[in-house]
């Protein structure tokens, strides 16, 4: 197995390095929102002093963090399987004898977020000269706690975008439902403000949500915001959506696999 | 256990296929209520095939070949009806199935077009388990009849056709699979790319005793390969049998080409039925039945200022057409 994704992986990083260009223009598309966010943010901290007890500081360093876990916990699924449903080139890889969702697909992403995190490197060094944060508050017992959650948030949000995309064997297009997911996440995840700047019942119901695990709550684990009980609930529900993620997934594949119409030659 | 390697009984597949007049009316009803039709793309099929047999699976366009043969790749579930290949249900997926066959459909399949071919066969040995000498034999092998090594280190767009398919089958035979599905695996080649893929495919055959259920337009594919021959037609079983038995049971026929030094305005009826050759209009075709070959030729020898002529087998084609009209 682990030659399989060895060999993915080379074949894979190497597809990536064809299309580094086009990488590079999805990467600044990806940073457009967050970096808008952050400006906004930070500006009205700063001619207000503080907003609901956040100062500017605190909004540069949430959105500076975010712009990294984003890169790890993020999957571009939707994107690189969709369309393989819609026109057929899945057939190839349905009769192979690796699962083209959990091999093929999981490795696209990992080599795709490799070679943008190498792309966002640059950007985010101009970002820190240009707002100068004062990250002051990261411990490394911080970053060691946040690692462990972005890799369970990554694979909980792979296999969610899986299944979503899944969808694709239904209904052909996905796209619409994808927008719905991303609006969910948007709203959920801590990718518009931080959490705590939300509503109280958005609050009370993103705790019991997936969505946190992609970026509120590593990056507030890095940036030493959270409480021991707040660490350990976080962990608790990431832990069981961990399991019912990867059924969801795995019951919508089989469903839909059922449903493939193989067409094209 | 069965002993055969491929069984198929009653196997049916129906496509739902939204259907809708056009304009702007019928596309704003068929928001609300799409109106389906049902498409009957194979009906009831049932044959089996033994170890090491190949078979040329035939039919017009849309009769229901490549579905098929998807289904029993397992791509496709079937809407009704069994087939079991290699004792497992192609469908369900197993790995230890996807092991033992393969499937080569068209032009784009097993390769990256991003990447020298070596590395998807690489990325293939890996992914079917093959032992390192085990892979360098089975290579070494196809390398040999398909001289595939000046072909590995290019990426696999700047490659032409032919060497494209070449690699195609011989990526989907790394694994040398038992059974194998094939989807038009000359199309596109020239003549004698298209006699070097049916060499090897008879030679891979011969070596390996693999069983090999194959689709084509090239008739010479079928007459060179396979002895015995499936036909469908709009989704049923027309025949299963012997090649030679086709052409004597359907169609004792020939075909005389002639091509008059004078004008062409010979009455030919008299010969035998004029068929229509729009590829070939300089000449006029005469079908006659085999065993008047030799006197009708003679008469029109004798009686016609013949300048060239040919006595043909019907295409395949037509042969196959007659079977399905009568």
């Amino acid at each position: 197995m682990l030659k399989i994704f060895k060999r993915l992986w080379q074949v894979n990083w190497a597809e990536q390095w064809q299309y580094r260009a086009n990488l590079l223009m999805y990467l600044l598309y990806w940073l457009v929102s967050p970096i808008i966010y952050l400006a906004v943010w930070t500006s009205i901290a700063a001619s207000k002093g503080d907003v609901n007890g956040l100062t500017a500081n605190d909004f540069v360093t949430y959105y500076m963090t975010l712009l990294i876990v984003d890169q790890i916990t993020s999957n571009i699924t939707l994107h690189i399987f969709a369309y393989k449903v819609q026109d057929g080139s899945l057939s190839s890889e349905l009769i192979r004898p690796i699962h083209p969702m959990l091999t093929n697909t999981l490795v696209n992403n990992i080599a795709f977020k490799a070679l943008s995190i190498m792309g966002l490197i640059p950007i985010w060094i101009v970002l820190f000269f240009l707002f100068q944060p004062n990250f002051s508050s990261v411990t490394w017992q911080g970053i060691a706690l946040a690692i462990p959650a972005m890799m369970l948030g990554f694979i909980i949000a792979f296999l969610i975008s899986a299944s979503v995309t899944s969808v694709a064997f239904w209904t052909t297009r996905v796209y619409s439902i994808s927008e719905f997911y991303f609006a969910l996440f948007l709203l959920f995840s801590g990718q518009f403000v931080p959490l705590t700047l939300m509503p109280p019942i958005i609050q009370s119901i993103a705790r019991y949500l997936p969505f946190q695990f992609s970026l509120y709550y590593p990056i507030q684990l890095i940036l030493g915001k959270l409480s021991p009980g707040q660490i350990i609930e976080g962990y608790i529900v990431a832990l069981i959506w961990l399991p019912i993620s990867y059924f969801l997934f795995n019951w919508v594949w089989r469903e839909g696999v059922k449903r493939y119409s193989a067409v094209g030659a | 256990m069965s002993t055969e390697s491929i069984f198929v009984e009653q196997l049916s597949k129906t496509y739902k296929v939204p259907e809708r007049e056009g304009g702007f009316g019928a596309a704003v009803r068929s928001f609300f209520k799409r109106k389906y039709k049902d498409v009957n793309a194979v009906q009831k099929v049932s044959f089996r095939i033994e170890p090491g047999e190949i078979v040329g699976f035939l039919g017009p366009n849309g009769a229901g070949k490549t579905t098929t043969l998807k289904m029993l790749s397992g791509l496709l579930h079937p809407t009704g009806g069994k087939a079991n290949v290699l004792g497992f249900t192609p469908w369900e997926l197993k790995p230890d199935y996807l092991r033992s066959m393969t499937l080569v459909m068209g032009q784009r399949n097993r390769l990256s077009w991003d990447i020298p071919a070596a590395d998807s066969f690489l990325l293939n040995q890996a992914i079917y388990r093959l032992p390192d000498n085990e892979y360098k034999k089975t290579y070494k092998e196809l390398d040999e009849l398909l001289e595939l090594e000046p072909l590995m280190k290019k990426p696999v767009r700047n490659l032409s056709l032919g060497e494209r398919m070449k690699c195609e089958i011989a990526a989907g035979l790394l694994h040398r699979p038992k059974v194998l599905f094939l989807d038009e695996p000359t199309i596109g080649l020239d003549i004698t790319g298209q006699a070097r893929i049916r060499e090897f495919l008879r030679e891979y055959n011969r070596r390996t005793g693999a069983t090999i259920l194959l689709t084509s337009h090239y008739m010479a594919d079928v007459t060179a390969l396979c002895e015995r021959i499936i036909i469908i037609h709009h989704g049923n079983l027309k025949y299963d049998g012997g090649i030679n038995d086709l052409s004597r049971r359907i169609a004792p026929f020939k075909l005389i080409g002639i091509r008059l030094s004078e004008a062409d305005s010979h009455d030919l009826s008299g010969y035998g039925s004029e068929v229509q050759n729009e590829e070939d209009a300089e000449k006029r075709y005469i079908r006659v039945r085999a065993d008047e070959v030799t006197r009708v030729t003679s008469r029109l020898l004798a009686d016609l200022p013949i300048h060239d002529i040919t006595i043909a087998d019907p295409p395949i084609e037509d042969v196959i057409e007659r079977a399905f009209n009568e």
